[in-house]
């Protein structure tokens, strides 16, 4: 409470004023930030390579894997898996129980021949042709937090883990 | 459960926002002001709101947020220092005619500002007129002009 002004009742607080002033300036670097950490992708919805679009597995390994790191909660989500060197007609794929406890499968593209759920997992079964199998999976994150997906074709197991954003 | 988090998170990171921004962000309502809060707007309605668009989310969610209102005006009124922190005080930017440059540098008000004011409020025409100018807490300048010697 100051009385310095002449005739003018009023409260002011100059030590209040300018600590909001810095926490202020302090906040704007933090929005600045944020924007900047969104454009690079650590807040998932694109972004650059390697941060938030990953690419694991390969042509060598036999099994390659697309996907986003970070996930938004009940935002539509891709995961794409190319298998190379494909000799059997039929190609299983086979995911673990986070994949279908915490993610809704909107879609598989192609339509799976088969799917059977086990104990601790999930086996999709695929007609394939060529040497070269390509599968899209259409998800919607059902609940915010880590995930851990196993993924096994039978050859080689990849273990991928995501972050779900509220 | 999830509404009501849902509408306290949502207030909380508003009214953080908007103390973060300063209190001239929202007064000085341009049209593009006015368009940027429309889209705040259906922004916030949509984290708020989620994908449930049933009445009992809606009816919850409201009574969250007015909920809330009351309790921190509550709040407020009880511990008046919090009111100051959250919604901040009264500055003074001109004393006895005189401007406070640096006050009016951090609190992102020029002189053509205060004119403004002037004329609006006063019809006032000169800033030698104006006895001493005041950003309020909602981020209008009230003026006081000099007395008519």
């Amino acid at each position: 409470m100051t009385n310095k002004y002449e005739g003018l009742e009023i409260q002011e607080d100059i030590n209040l004023a300018s600590k909001t002033w810095t926490l202020q300036r302090i906040g704007w670097v933090v929005m600045l930030l944020i924007v900047i950490s969104a454009v690079l992708g650590f807040t998932g919805g694109g972004g650059v390579a390697g941060i938030n679009n990953m690419k694991v597995g390969g042509e060598a390994e036999g099994m390659q894997l697309e996907y986003e790191r970070f996930l938004r909660w009940e935002a539509p989500a891709e995961f794409k898996v190319t298998l190379f060197d494909v000799q059997a007609p039929e190609q299983q794929l086979r995911f673990s129980k986070d994949f279908y406890e915490k993610l809704q499968v909107e879609q598989v593209v192609p339509e799976p021949k088969e799917v059977q759920v086990g104990k601790d997992y999930i086996t999709y079964t695929f007609n394939s042709e060529g040497d070269e199998a390509r599968m899209i999976f259409y998800l919607k994150p059902q609940q915010p937090g880590q995930l851990q997906v196993a993924v096994d074709n039978g050859r080689k197991k990849i273990t991928l883990s995501q972050f779900v954003y509220p | 459960m999830e509404t009501v988090i849902r509408g306290l998170i949502v207030y909380v990171f508003l009214m953080l926002i908007f103390r973060i921004s300063g209190k001239r962000t929202l007064y000085e309502a341009t049209v593009f002001d006015f368009v940027l809060l429309l889209i705040i707007a259906e922004t916030t309605q949509q984290a708020l709101l989620g994908e449930d668009f049933s009445v009992t989310n809606g009816l919850v969610l409201i009574v969250t947020l007015l909920g809330t209102d009351i309790g921190l005006s509550l709040l407020k009124q009880r511990f008046k220092r919090l009111g100051h922190i959250i919604e901040g005080l009264p500055l003074v930017l001109m004393d006895n005619g005189e401007l406070l440059h640096e006050r009016m540098r951090k609190a992102r008000v020029d002189e053509d500002d205060i004119l403004e004011s002037a004329r609006e409020l006063q019809g006032l025409q000169r800033l030698d007129q104006i006895k001493y100018a005041i950003l309020e807490k909602d981020g209008k300048i009230t003026i006081i002009p000099k007395e008519e010697t």
